[in-house]
């Protein structure tokens, strides 16, 4: 799957429900999830931004990693 | 068709369905521990989850030589059909069932995780527990089948299989998430909603767990 | 008619009003044309909590293409504070059937989801007549349906609404983005709460020119509002938004001095005693950290203690949590904890009180509903409004009012997790 990171710009995104709390996102990109003291990923509704292309390569690890595939990689129009 | 007549495929069979059954127990193991949450501190749990992934994917290797070289092989007349249809074979048809039972589901798990990012996951999780109907049948056709095991190594072999299953799916039920956590799951053992009240108009997508 | 109260309730009696005497109270006919366009010039914003301007709710629905369009009429009134829809159904559902209808008009709907809580039977029996009733009508409107939900909090959520209707589960769906309409079955659904339903009858038999002739600028018309706690009895007013705050009290012969008001609802947020001239309207009440939300206004009186009725509030609303989000699941029984180890006076209470705050910093914003969050806005503006009170707590002294058995804030007894039914 490959994304070319373009002008728009991509967010990543969690859905809350099928988030069940593995962690393996917060393994697999530190610097974009962190944890909160229950063991779930911090990530918002306003979403995270992947700034850079390394950003966006941890951020699709954490995707494929996830096991519930929560995880989500969308690109911004705007607003949302 | 061609019907080989080697020994040798015969001992690759017998080979093959070994190494295929300890790789999908420890599959199922590795599974175990995934869903228990296991790691975070000294290995990752993101690294045990690709060692279920990729030990699979091995597996199923080994599950595919073992089921061609069985077919090819004209020691034992089973059909090819027998491989994914159960009771066609004309060799052992209850015991070649099995295995074609624990390969169709296999499949069924595979084929599904090939997608798993395109379908929902609730449909994920359905098929995947019928892995362990798959090793359950997969432990019978071994038991059963096997002409290994008749002899003492290859019977310890599939019991020492066998008792890791269980003791996997022992913990797996023992410690599954109770609160919170699972409420997306959709085991074929998951209770179904009592009918107390019934609603006032049917529901328009009868849908129900 | 002229421009005074009652509006949505007039001629109210002791039970409900029959069709032909809703109609002999309601004499204008509503308009056949531009009813869209009434809709528009008058203002009318959601009074289900969410304030949005139900024109624009409308003008989205009818822009979509599909088969199957329904009005969802929203009368599942989670919070427990709030009664005006149950009184406002109780009293004149024709109207409410109304204003669905002309909904239905606005956007090429043939079906009406009437949806009420299944714990109300004498609220589902008056929508049962009323929806008979209208059946023998000469003139065919759109077909009404009753659907009776478990009561729960988070019931009257859109998506959990929808999902009730859809798989007959009342628990919140992931949106990733408002703007995306929800569908019942293969339609598009425009969801209005009761009230809201109800103003657009009366918007389309007397007009936008009418309705503005009370209430504010920005919040035009008039609104229902639930007055409990320091009051003779719990009751709901009608009133023009914009009326100050003791105004409100002293019509509803509430405690004209009280310490603070709970506004909005459970998710809502606390207001001090001191601003009770600001006028009730989301512009004038926003700046002071209040908000109209479902139309909640509790009394709290001098003698009560703000802490142990956010305490009491935050037990049951972790309760009501649906537990598909791990920040909601878990982390609203968490601030109950630390309210009630401010409360007790318990040691270490600064800490605590760190900790709490921190923590509605983490949990906020992380659900697939606003549920989490209503919790934290309504626990940030206590630490705001009892701030002295709770520092005396923090260092071990509980206030006299703590120490009382009188509650002040009516919350409903907690079910067991396992008892808690969502189907």
């Amino acid at each position: 799957m490959a994304i070319k990171p373009k002008a728009g710009g991509f967010v990543l995104r969690v859905d809350p429900i099928l988030c069940d709390g593995f962690g393996h996102c917060h393994e697999l990109a530190p610097e974009l999830v962190q944890m909160d003291e229950w063991g779930y990923p911090i990530i918002r509704a306003t979403p995270t931004p992947l700034s850079d292309a390394n950003a966006l390569e941890s951020a699709r690890f954490a995707v494929r990693g996830c096991p519930r595939q929560a995880l989500r990689i969308e690109r911004t129009t705007g607003s949302i | 068709m061609i019907a080989l007549t080697s020994p040798y495929l015969w001992y690759t069979t017998r080979a093959t369905g070994f190494v295929a059954l300890i790789l999908f127990t420890l599959v199922v193991a590795l599974g175990t521990f995934v869903a228990n949450r296991i790691g975070g501190t000294y290995v990752g749990r993101f690294e045990l989850n690709e060692l279920h992934r990729s030990i699979s994917m091995v597996a199923i290797v080994f599950l595919m030589v073992h089921i061609l070289t069985t077919l090819l092989d004209s020691y034992v007349p089973t059909g090819w059909i027998s491989a994914v249809i159960p009771l066609t074979s004309k060799y052992e048809p209850v015991h070649v069932a099995l295995g074609a039972v624990a390969f169709d589901l296999i499949l069924a798990v595979w084929v599904s995780s090939l997608l798993k990012a395109r379908i929902a996951n609730r449909s994920w999780r359905f098929i995947h527990w019928f892995s362990w109907l798959a090793l359950a049948s997969a432990l019978a056709h071994s038991v059963l089948t096997g002409t290994d095991s008749r002899s003492s190594w290859g019977l310890a072999l599939v019991v020492t299989c066998g008792a890791v299953v269980l003791a996997s799916a022992l913990w797996r039920y023992f410690a599954r998430p109770t609160r919170a956590a699972g409420r997306t799951a959709l085991s074929p053992l998951s209770v179904a909603p009592l009918d107390g009240d019934a609603p006032e108009q049917p529901a328009r997508r009868d849908r129900r767990r | 008619m002229n421009a005074t109260l009652p509006r949505v309730l007039l001629g109210a009696t002791g039970r409900p009003l029959s069709l032909a005497e809703h109609q002999s109270t309601f004499t204008a006919p509503v308009r056949s044309s531009g009813l869209l366009e009434e809709l528009e010039a008058s203002g009318l914003t959601g009074r289900g909590g969410g304030a949005f301007p139900t024109s624009r709710k409308v003008s989205l629905l009818r822009s979509q293409r599909g088969h199957g369009k329904v009005v969802v009429v929203n009368a599942m009134e989670g919070e427990p504070e709030a009664h005006k829809d149950r009184t406002l159904l109780s009293t004149n559902p024709h109207l409410v059937l109304d204003g669905a209808e002309c909904l239905a008009t606005m956007i090429g709907a043939k079906t009406v989801a009437v949806c009420v809580p299944r714990d109300n039977q004498t609220v589902v029996h008056y929508l049962k007549r009323a929806i008979y009733e209208r059946t023998l009508r000469a003139h065919k409107g759109p077909t009404f349906e009753l659907h009776a939900a478990p009561w729960r909090y988070v019931a009257g959520e859109e998506s959990a609404l929808v999902h009730w209707l859809n798989d007959n589960e009342s628990l919140p769906q992931y949106r990733p983005s408002k703007a995306h309409v929800l569908r019942v079955g293969r339609g598009p659904a425009l969801i209005d709460n009761a009230e809201t339903c109800a103003h657009v009858a009366l918007i389309g038999r007397y007009g936008a020119a009418w309705f503005r002739e009370l209430g504010t600028d920005s919040s035009p018309g008039s609104a229902l509002v639930s007055l409990t706690g320091a009051v003779d009895r719990p009751k709901v007013l009608e009133v023009s938004l914009g009326t100050p705050l003791a105004a409100i009290l002293d019509a509803g012969k509430a405690d004209p001095q009280p310490q603070a008001l709970l506004t909005g609802g459970y998710g809502g947020t606390w207001l001090s005693g001191q601003h009770l001239d600001v006028p009730y309207a989301n512009e004038t009440l926003g700046p002071v950290g209040a908000m109209v939300g479902t139309g909640v206004l509790v009394v709290l009186p001098r003698s009560g203690c703000g802490l142990l009725e956010t305490k009491r509030v935050v037990d049951w609303m972790a309760n009501e949590s649906a537990r598909q989000c791990g920040p909601c699941a878990f982390g609203l029984p968490a601030l109950a904890e630390d309210l009630t180890h401010l409360l007790h006076g318990r040691p270490d209470g600064p800490t605590v009180l760190a900790r709490l705050v921190e923590r509605c910093g983490v949990i906020e914003g992380r659900g697939a509903c606003r549920h989490p969050d209503g919790v934290v806005r309504m626990v940030r503006s206590a630490l705001c409004v009892f701030a002295e009170d709770i520092e005396r707590h923090a260092q071990g002294a509980m206030c006299e009012g703590s120490k009382s058995n009188e509650h002040w804030v009516t919350v409903p007894s907690i079910v067991h997790e396992d008892e808690l039914v969502w189907q």
